[in-house]
């Protein structure tokens, strides 16, 4: 274990690759997703599959892919899980950062191979099947679209309705595309982003899954992200320690006065949250709420403290 | 109890309802498409009603601990808009073969018209084609003559009876539903269609093979917990418990899972209700419905 420097440290940059990779049917993606469904599920599931998927390359048809892709339900386990080890997930992080499958099942899987498929084909084809496959999805077929979405090609054509998805009122719909997933932090505006965080506060997920949390935050998104904490607080309403990971590098007066606040809350993480900002305030705007924080300061410099780690706990 | 309402339109219901029905022991669900009070005029409104009956509907009876499953298809009445019937064909491919669609449904005659026929014969051939289950509605009029011709188009089809579920009916049309191997289901439906008295008479002389109890709980005046009053009453008239839990429970549930898309274990597995799935502050669950002043009554006429 290394010394325990007096002074916490920087505010650690955000390991974040902003550029796209190509996934096609031979890339190593594209491989390793098939090993793991393989391992997972049954053998006459993965036959089935993999001729689908041969003949649909062969020649594209929509209907028989229509049925396909909604079919996966009548050969997969639709309680079946996946075998993921932990060298998986950093692999598939390796090939694209932010990725992760750790919470998806075997239907999803299935149906993302099968759109891989489909980014081989040419544009309009592409975005006609994806949006008339969207547009008669029932909830595990839409959570699967919206987790292919990092992996498809044409993202530009996909924000709008990426955008359009989060307007809903299913969770695990929501889910799949804000959390654990690269494709808004590589592709959203500020402003969808900014609402997308909102939402995400407003609906009580999990902050710390949000791909590129810190990397895309902003003063705009922090100022709105404070009125909300004042909104709730003003309520008499619990506000989550979370909400402040993307106003850390914002210090304004009145987030000083938000932090300085926090730091004198005794409910869980929120000491820890404020210890969180503290060490990564340059400018010494928090000294004055050090002592309250002390403990939690020391787990930041040992980092037994991140902001995921308070994430997780909560 | 555990209870399978195998007939109720849930989009028409609120959540007080699923609240009293996850009470009174309903655990699982099938919402068939049907006509919604008033003609569609465009076939997009069909493809957003399947899909609700694929999404948000079943997402709701989710958040109460209930299963919620659907057939798919055109209702007789809406069949004789033969112009949006042929779009709507082409729109059910898209959606026989997901998850949680047990069957074709609800389909058959409403005015016994030629072109309700047409869309008839179509959608079982769809239901052979996908293996698919197909729950049969009967006529309001002329009942008993609407039921034996639907048999028959359905045998001229080659459909096997033992996969199709005849709903609404009634003491004219159960001996011969029966006799020809189909599932007879009852509609336990105040005013209009049976009171739960007939049914255990019903019954006490059929005995409980292939017969099964559903509340079809739509926007009229009906009964969501038509299913497990009408237990409660046969228990009090004296019918075993074995027969009340296979009409109430056991026959729909081997009846529609010969889709493959319905099992026991789907909710006999569930871990309840998983609050987290609640949304925006407005949480659909609330406490506070007594479902025992609700069940007290439990004769419907």
């Amino acid at each position: 274990m290394g010394h325990h420097d007096a002074s916490p440290p920087k505010f650690k940059p955000f390991d974040f690759i902003p550029f796209p990779i190509e996934i096609s049917m031979e890339s190593a993606m594209h491989e390793k997703l098939t090993a793991i469904l393989e391992k997972s599920s049954s053998p006459d599931a993965m036959r089935w599959l993999k001729e689908v998927i041969e003949s649909q390359q062969k020649s594209f048809e929509r209907r028989p892919f229509y049925y396909a892709f909604s079919g996966v339900s009548r050969h997969f386990d639709k309680r079946g899980g996946l075998e993921v080890s932990e060298e998986d997930l950093s692999e598939l992080n390796k090939e694209l950062s932010g990725f992760s499958i750790g919470n998806w099942d075997q239907f999803r899987l299935a149906r993302v191979l099968l759109l891989l498929v489909l980014g081989g084909r040419e544009k309009p084809v592409f975005l006609e099947t994806v949006a008339a496959l969207l547009n008669t999805a029932d909830i595990r077929e839409q959570t699967a679209i919206f987790s292919a979405f990092p992996l498809l090609p044409h993202p530009e054509e996909l924000v709008e309705t990426a955008v359009d998805g989060l307007r809903t009122n299913i969770v695990d719909i929501y889910d799949s595309i804000a959390l654990n997933n690269p494709f808004p932090s590589q592709h959203f505006s500020d402003e969808a982003w900014k609402q997308m965080v909102l939402k995400s506060f407003f609906i009580e997920r999990p902050l710390h899954r949000i791909y590129g949390i810190d990397y895309r935050a902003n003063a705009n998104l922090s100022e709105s992200l404070s009125n909300l904490a004042h909104e709730r607080w003003a309520a008499g309403r619990w506000v989550s320690p979370e909400l402040w990971r993307s106003c850390a590098n914002f210090l304004t007066d009145e987030m000083v006065e938000n932090i300085t606040r926090v730091a004198g809350t005794d409910e869980p993480g929120q000491k820890e949250a404020a210890a969180l900002v503290l060490a990564g305030d340059e400018e010494g705007k928090l000294d004055h709420i050090r002592d309250q924080v002390k403990t939690f300061l020391d787990d930041v410099a040992d980092g037994r403290l991140t902001w995921d780690s308070l994430g997780e706990q909560l | 109890m555990k209870f399978f309402d195998s007939h109720v339109h849930m989009v028409s219901r609120t959540t007080d309802d699923y609240q009293r029905m996850a009470a009174a022991g309903v655990t699982a669900i099938v919402e068939p498409a049907f006509w919604q009070g008033q003609p569609r005029t465009e076939v997009g409104s069909f493809k957003d009603y399947f899909n609700s009956l694929i999404g948000f509907e079943r997402f709701r009876a989710s958040q109460f601990g209930i299963k919620h499953y659907c057939t798919i298809g055109l209702n007789p009445k809406e069949a004789n808009n033969e112009k949006l019937a042929e779009g709507v064909m082409e729109l059910m491919p898209l959606y026989i073969c997901k998850e949680g669609v047990v069957g074709i449904g609800e389909i058959g005659f409403d005015d016994q018209s030629p072109a309700e026929e047409k869309f008839l014969r179509i959608q079982a051939e769809m239901a052979l084609e996908a293996d698919l289950p197909i729950q049969i509605h009967t006529p309001h009029r002329d009942k008993k003559t609407g039921t034996i011709r639907t048999m028959d188009v359905l045998e001229d089809v080659g459909v096997d009876p033992g996969k199709v579920i005849i709903d609404h009916n009634n003491e004219e049309t159960v001996k011969e539903v029966l006799d020809r191997g189909y599932w007879a289901a009852f509609t336990i439906y105040p005013h209009t269609k049976l009171g739960n008295q007939r049914m255990v008479e019903v019954m006490q002389e059929y005995g409980a093979e292939r017969i099964v109890v559903d509340s079809a709980a739509d926007w009229g005046i009906s009964d969501p917990l038509a299913v497990p009053k009408t237990a409660a009453l046969m228990k009090e008239r004296g019918l075993t418990i074995e027969q009340i839990e296979k009409v109430t429970y056991h026959n729909p549930l081997a009846a529609y899972g010969q889709s493959g898309q319905v099992e026991e274990s789907d909710w006999a597995d569930a871990e309840g209700v998983d609050p987290a799935a609640l949304f925006e502050g407005n949480t659909l669950l609330r406490g506070g419905m007594d479902v025992e002043t609700a069940m007290s009554q439990y004769l419907i006429e």
